[in-house]
């Protein structure tokens, strides 16, 4: 079995209707522990008039009450440090990490005992083994292994399929991008934004990356590894097949991922999660094919229960016949679209940093970017996107600057996008998340 | 239940095995009389194999209360 397309081939490729039994079967034991175990979710049943034996279908699903971020940050406010969530007692923890702040908010603070950090691992690896990681690859992690859960799982599930792991930590750059060529690394795993500045490294000292021996580049952590433009320009800069995949804190790990067929999306992991697609506004469920916001119910870590937790994520989930690999699993059609509180109105139009960042990705002379919305005159609103190009680009800029301001304002309803010339070296880089948008104008 | 999975499925001789080994682990990893060294390393085998055992939807429940 060991030459299986699937980690787990029995649920992977499980009909449907039965994929559904074995989520009401573990639906029903996650609210009876969350019920008896977790004050938060015994305060919310009871408030809620919900009973898991009320649960007599997957449709009864939505008898259960959401749960919030910000429900989670005035529980652990009200109760530090870690709230009134835990189903069990600290003490047994094993792992402590932290949601990564790039939101500006406080972070979330969350526990794993033994076998949850076991199962955090576990479902790195139905994406790793999906994408062809096997026990003959070297594994780099151009990662700072801190209190950020990031890649930590998918760490250690490269040491349970038997690869060799290589853990960069406080590395520079430089470093890394030598360590990956010297030890013949055969995947690595990265953030987008920092997977294309290892590349433009490996540039500036004359390593030739295509040539190395990397076939696979696992991203995470920004909606970036599905834009089809960025992966692209990963592919091409790398030598090597662009893999996506996402995860949260909250869950501890990932619950999406690439396989080899790379039909243009991500296979939800459903044998672990429950994940809802609903229209943020009515909260009401939205059909295959529509856009909506990502509602996830997980099955592992059990010292946090999380059930419907309403992630911000967007998404539109698509049917597992989009793709050929055999799984009977849906999947998120372009990954993680982007999120329900990044969206900006400019002018009466909505602009999304994903969908600025595809467009702005499309012009391979680009090498960073950053997106400025400011007020000018203190009345209207403007947006500036900032571009420093490769040394190669600088003869044409004015030309691209203005076909990029062109692009942007025709995929927005002809809104007017500034675009200007950044001096090379000016942007920020990033290891971790990007945070390329910046918002100047003073909230009320 | 010994003989089917949680969807009533009959098991195959592999899920039969790791089922037995989980349960035999389970009883091991909380013995009061087993030094730190079996304890502590039948716990660590014991998350990992509830890993396998709740892939296969065999066993689904919480090990907290064993100290895993």
């Amino acid at each position: 079995m060991s030459d299986s397309p699937y980690w787990n081939p029995k649920t992977e490729t499980m009909p449907r209707a039965r994929l559904d039994e074995l989520k009401l079967f573990k639906l029903r034991a996650l609210c009876d522990w969350a019920a008896e175990r977790s004050p938060f979710h015994k305060r919310k049943f009871e408030k809620a008039g919900f009973r898991t034996s009320q649960l007599k279908s997957l449709d009864d699903l939505r008898r259960v009450p959401m749960m919030t971020r910000p429900e989670w940050m005035q529980s652990q406010a009200e109760s530090p440090l870690f709230g009134d969530l835990l189903a069990a007692p600290p003490a047994l923890a094993t792992r402590y990490h932290l949601t990564s702040g790039t939101s500006g908010r406080q972070p979330l603070r969350v526990l794993d005992g033994m076998k949850d950090w076991e199962w955090i691992a576990e479902a790195w690896c139905y994406g790793f083994w999906a994408f062809g990681v096997r026990a003959q690859d070297t594994v780099f992690f151009a990662f700072s292994y801190g209190s950020f859960i990031g890649f930590w799982g998918a760490h250690y599930c490269c040491e349970k399929i038997g690869s060799l792991v290589l853990a960069s930590g406080n590395m520079t750059t430089e470093n890394r991008v030598k360590q990956i060529v010297e030890m013949g690394a055969t995947t690595v795993c990265a953030t987008p934004t920092y997977a294309l500045r290892m590349a433009q490294q490996a540039r500036e000292m004359g390593i030739d990356l295509p040539g190395s021996r990397v076939d696979k580049l696992i991203v995470s952590g920004e909606p970036a590894g599905s834009i089809p433009a960025v992966k692209k320009m990963l592919e091409e800069q790398w030598g090597a097949k662009c893999g996506d995949t996402a995860g949260m804190t909250e869950i501890g790990t990932i619950m999406i991922f690439e396989c080899t067929r790379q039909p243009g999306g991500t296979h939800i992991i459903e044998d672990h999660f429950i994940e809802e697609v609903l229209d943020p506004n009515t909260l009401e469920p939205v059909g295959y094919g529509v856009e909506g916001e990502r509602v996830v119910t997980s099955f592992g870590r059990g010292f946090i229960p999380l059930l419907r937790y309403r992630t911000g994520d967007l998404v539109k989930k698509v049917p597992h016949t989009h793709c050929t690999c055999g799984r009977t699993w849906d999947l998120y059609d372009g990954g993680i679209l982007g999120r329900t509180d990044d969206m900006k109105l400019i002018r009466g139009t909505n602009v999304y940093p994903r969908a600025v960042e595809a467009i702005v990705r499309e012009f391979r002379e680009v090498d960073e970017f950053q997106i400025v919305v400011w007020r000018k005159d203190n009345v209207q609103d403007e947006i500036t996107v900032k571009v420093e190009l490769k040394r190669e680009g600088a003869r044409g800029a004015d030309a691209l600057l203005a076909k990029l301001g062109k692009d942007l304002a025709a995929a927005h309803e002809g809104l007017r996008f500034n675009v200007e010339l950044a001096p090379e070296g000016s942007l920020p880089r990033f290891e971790l998340k990007a945070k390329r948008l910046e918002d100047e104008r003073k909230l009320p | 239940m010994k003989d089917k999975d949680l969807l009533g499925n009959p098991l195959t001789d592999v899920e039969r095995e790791t089922l037995e080994l989980y349960d035999r682990l389970k009883k091991l990893a909380t013995r009061p009389d087993a030094p730190p060294c079996v304890e502590r390393n039948a716990k660590k085998a014991l998350s990992c194999l509830w890993q396998a055992v709740n892939d296969l939807h065999l066993r689904f429940e919480q090990l907290y209360d064993a100290g895993v």
